[in-house]
C-alpha cells in the first residue's frame, strides 16, 4: 500500500514543526525519515498515523488512493512502533501481541484458537516463542522492541511506521536489530516508515532516505544518492563529516585554500563567494607535490586505531580540517605529527551563500 | 486522619545510606531514639488509652454501647455517606487527573490549585460555605424551601460537605502517576483499533489500580472521621444527623465516657485497617517498581546474548517468503 502526503503543515503554538511538506512512498519500500530533533520527522510520521491532526488548509494523506486523512487512528490500520515501544506494562508478551485482535468488535474477532495460532506465528517471526509469558519489564530492550513490532503486524496493517525504533538501545544491539529488520521487511514486504536521527541507520537501512530539516524536506533519495550528490548544504553537512572551505568562483574556476580547482560545470556560476565542501576520504595525502594541484597542510594530531588513519590537520590557509587514508598508506609514507604533506581533492562540492546546489 | 499524610504520600523508593552520609552511632541511636519515643508518646500511648478506656467498664457494656439505637444510626449514617462521597470522588478523581495529565486546556493550573482547596482551608469553613449555601437565610434557601428539600441540618448536606472535604484524595494520587506513565501506551491501544472505552478498561485503569485504591482507602478514611465540616452542616439530631465521629463527642460531654470511647475504638480501628492497607500497597507499588528496576539491570546482558544466537541463525530463514 502505497502512502502520499501532500502539503502538510503543523504547528505547534509558536513553533513551525512541519512547512508544507510533500512525500510519497511506494508500496513494499522501506523509508528512512532522517534529520536532526527538531527537524519535523516524528510530526510527520506522527500525521501519518493520525495521531496528531496537521493544520487546516493541508492537503490529503492517502493510503494507495483512498484519503484517509478524516479517519481515526484506529481505522487507518497502520503499524505504529513507539521509540520507548509503550508496550502493555501489565500485560505477558502473548496478550501485547495479542491485543490488536481481541479488542475487536465480536463479529470480526478472530476466534481464541486463531489468535493464538497467529500470535505464536508472530512470536516466532520476531523470534520470541519461549518469551510469551514474560512481561515487559522482564526483556531487555531489544526483545521489548521486536514485541513491539509483533504486536504491531498483529492488526495486519496496510503500512508500518516506526518512530526511532532503535532509539534507546545500546550500539550493539542497535546494529544488529538493524540487520534483523531489514532482513524482515524483505521477507514480509510491508510499506514502512521509519524516523532516525542516525544517518548510518538511515543508509543501511532503508531503500529511499528522506532528509529533513527545520521541518522542511531537503532531498529524498536513494542512500548513495544522499550521500554522494547532496541536493543542499544541510544535507552535505548533515550525513557524514565534511570539511568546509570558504572560496570564491571565478571562470570556471574555484578557489579555497591556496588551491585554484578547475571546475569545467561552474563555468556557468556568476563571480561569488562560495562554500566548499570535501569529505574527509575525498583527499589525496603525499609528502611531495606530484604536479596536480594540491594545497599545503601541517598534521597536528593522528588518530590510526581503525581501518583508516585519521588525520587532524591545519592548512596553510589557516583552516582546521580532517582527512582520511588506508592504514598502509599512512605506515608507507611516514607521516607523523609535525609533517608537512600536499592535499589533492578527489571531490569537492560548492554551493553559494543561498544554498543553490551545484557541483 | 491527617490531611498532611497525602501530599506526599506516592511511594518513594528508599535511598540506601553510604558511607558519605553515614553518621557515628551515638547520632544515629539518638535519632531513632527521639522518632520511637516520640511515636510512642503521641500515637501509641492514646490508642491504646482508647481501646483501654473503650473496654474498662467491661466487654458487655463495650457491646451494649455499641448496639445502642442512637450508635447503630451513626454507624449506619457514616456508612452511607462514605459509600456515597467514595465513589464520587473516584470518579471525579479520575476524571480530573485524566485530562490534567493527558490534555492541554486553558484553566489547567486553575484546576490543579482548586482541587487542593480543601486541603489548604479549615473544615469549619468548608461546612460554613455549605450553610451560606444552602442555609435558610442562604442563597438558595428560600427556593429549597419552598420545594420542602432539606439540605443543612439533613442527610444531603452531610453528603455535600464530606464530598467537598474528601474530594482531593484521590485526584491528587492519581495526577503525578498519570502525568510520569504518559499517553502512550493509550496511543498504542488506539492504533491497534481499540475504543476509548476498551482503552481505558484494559490500558490506563491496570496501569493506575494499585494508586487508585490507595487513593479511594484514604479518601474513605476521611470520609468516615470528618468532624469538622460534618458538625456544622449536621445540627446534632440524634438518630438521624449523627454521624460516628459527631456521636463520640455527645457522649464525651455527655460524661458517658466508656461509651464514647466504645465507638471512638470502631473510628480507631478503621484508621489502624486503612493505615495496614496503606502499607501493604505501598509495599506492593515498590517492590514492583524494585523489580523491574533490577531486571532490567541485571537481564540485558544476558538476553542480549540469547538475541545474538538468534540472530546468527537469521540468514538461513532469508528465503522463506510470507507474502
Amino acid at each position: 500500500m502505497s502512502i502520499q502526503v501532500e502539503n502538510i503543515s503543523k504547528t505547534f503554538g509558536q513553533f513551525v514543526a512541519l512547512k508544507d511538506v510533500s512525500l510519497s512512498v511506494a508500496t513494499g519500500e522501506l523509508v528512512a525519515l532522517l534529520g536532526p530533533s527538531g527537524s519535523g520527522k516524528t510530526t510527520l510520521l506522527r500525521i501519518i498515523a493520525g495521531l496528531e491532526t496537521p493544520d487546516a488548509g493541508s492537503g490529503p494523506i492517502r493510503f494507495q488512493d483512498e484519503d484517509v486523512a478524516g479517519r481515526g487512528v484506529g481505522a487507518r490500520q497502520v503499524g505504529f512502533v513507539f521509540q520507548h515501544y509503550a508496550l502493555f506494562r501489565h500485560m505477558t508478551v502473548f496478550q501485547n501481541v495479542a491485543f490488536g485482535l481481541r479488542v475487536r468488535p465480536w463479529r470480526s474477532r478472530p476466534s481464541k484458537a486463531a489468535i493464538h495460532q497467529k500470535v505464536s506465528r508472530l512470536l516466532q517471526l520476531v523470534q520470541l516463542e519461549t518469551f510469551a509469558n514474560r512481561y515487559p519489564n522482564q526483556l531487555s530492550g531489544g526483545q521489548r522492541q521486536r514485541v513491539a513490532l509483533a504486536r504491531a503486524l498483529a492488526i495486519e496493517p496496510k503500512v508500518l511506521l516506526l518512530d526511532e525504533p532503535f532509539g534507546a538501545l545500546d550500539a550493539k544491539v542497535r546494529k544488529e536489530l538493524r540487520q534483523w529488520l531489514r532482513r524482515l521487511h524483505d521477507e514480509i514486504h510491508i510499506t514502512s516508515v521509519f524516523v532516525t536521527h542516525d544517518q548510518d541507520e538511515a543508509l543501511e537501512l532503508a531503500d529511499r532516505v528522506v532528509v529533513m530539516d527545520r521541518g522542511r524536506i531537503e532531498q529524498v533519495g536513494t542512500p548513495d544518492e544522499v550521500f554522494h550528490s547532496p541536493a543542499t548544504e544541510f544535507v552535505t553537512t548533515f550525513l557524514g563529516q565534511v570539511n568546509i572551505f570558504h572560496g570564491r568562483v571565478e571562470d570556471g574556476k574555484v578557489h579555497f585554500a591556496t588551491l585554484s580547482w578547475e571546475s569545467p560545470e561552474h563555468a556557468e556560476m556568476p563571480s561569488q563567494p562560495v562554500r566548499v565542501f570535501v569529505r574527509p576520504h575525498d583527499f589525496e595525502i603525499e609528502t611531495h607535490r606530484n604536479g596536480a594541484p594540491s594545497f599545503r597542510a601541517t598534521v597536528f594530531r593522528v588518530h590510526s586505531a581503525g581501518p583508516n588513519a585519521r588525520l587532524e590537520l591545519v592548512a596553510e590557509s589557516g583552516e582546521q580540517l580532517w582527512a582520511e587514508m588506508p592504514l598502509d598508506h599512512y605506515r608507507d609514507r611516514g607521516i607523523g605529527p609535525g609533517s608537512a604533506v600536499f592535499l589533492t581533492p578527489r571531490d569537492v562540492k560548492v554551493f553559494a551563500d543561498g544554498e543553490s546546489p551545484s557541483e | 486522619m491527617s490531611t498532611a499524610s497525602v501530599v506526599h504520600s506516592v511511594p518513594a523508593i528508599q535511598a540506601r545510606s553510604t558511607a558519605a552520609t553515614a553518621e557515628p552511632a551515638v547520632v544515629r541511636w539518638a535519632l531513632i531514639a527521639v522518632s520511637l519515643g516520640f511515636l510512642g508518646l503521641f500515637l501509641v500511648i492514646p490508642l491504646a488509652a482508647v481501646f483501654a478506656q473503650a473496654f474498662e467498664k467491661g466487654i458487655g457494656l463495650y457491646f451494649q454501647s455499641l448496639v445502642d439505637t442512637d450508635a447503630l444510626a451513626a454507624i449506619r449514617l457514616t456508612l452511607l455517606v462514605a459509600l456515597v462521597a467514595v465513589p464520587l470522588n473516584t470518579v471525579f478523581g479520575v476524571a480530573a487527573a485524566w485530562a490534567i495529565s493527558k490534555f492541554e486546556f486553558v484553566g489547567k493550573n486553575l484546576l490543579i490549585t482548586l482541587i487542593d482547596l480543601p486541603f489548604s482551608i479549615s473544615p469549619v469553613v468548608s461546612g460554613l460555605v455549605f450553610v451560606l449555601l444552602f442555609g435558610r437565610e442562604g442563597w438558595l434557601g428560600a427556593w429549597l424551601a419552598a420545594h420542602n428539600l432539606h439540605v443543612i441540618f439533613a442527610v444531603p448536606g452531610i453528603v455535600i460537605a464530606t464530598v467537598f472535604v474528601t474530594f482531593p484524595f484521590v485526584a491528587r494520587e492519581l495526577i503525578p502517576l498519570m502525568q510520569a506513565q504518559g499517553g502512550e501506551e493509550e496511543e498504542a491501544a488506539r492504533l491497534l483499533g481499540a475504543s476509548g472505552w476498551q482503552t481505558f478498561w484494559h490500558v490506563t485503569l491496570p496501569n493506575i489500580k494499585w494508586g487508585l485504591l490507595y487513593g479511594i482507602i484514604l479518601c474513605n478514611g476521611r470520609a468516615m472521621g470528618e468532624f469538622g465540616a460534618v458538625s456544622v452542616v449536621s445540627g446534632h439530631i440524634r438518630g438521624h444527623t449523627n454521624t460516628m465521629p459527631l456521636h463520640v463527642e455527645i457522649l464525651y460531654n455527655e460524661y458517658n465516657v466508656a461509651a464514647a470511647f466504645a465507638v471512638a475504638s470502631l473510628l480507631a480501628a478503621l484508621a489502624l485497617v486503612t493505615l495496614v492497607l496503606k502499607s501493604m500497597l505501598q509495599w506492593k507499588v515498590a517492590r514492583q517498581l524494585a523489580q523491574a528496576g533490577e531486571l532490567q539491570t541485571s537481564e540485558v546482558s544476558e538476553t542480549s546474548e540469547v538475541f545474538r544466537e538468534a540472530t546468527n541463525s537469521g540468514p538461513a530463514r532469508g528465503s522463506r517468503r510470507l507474502t
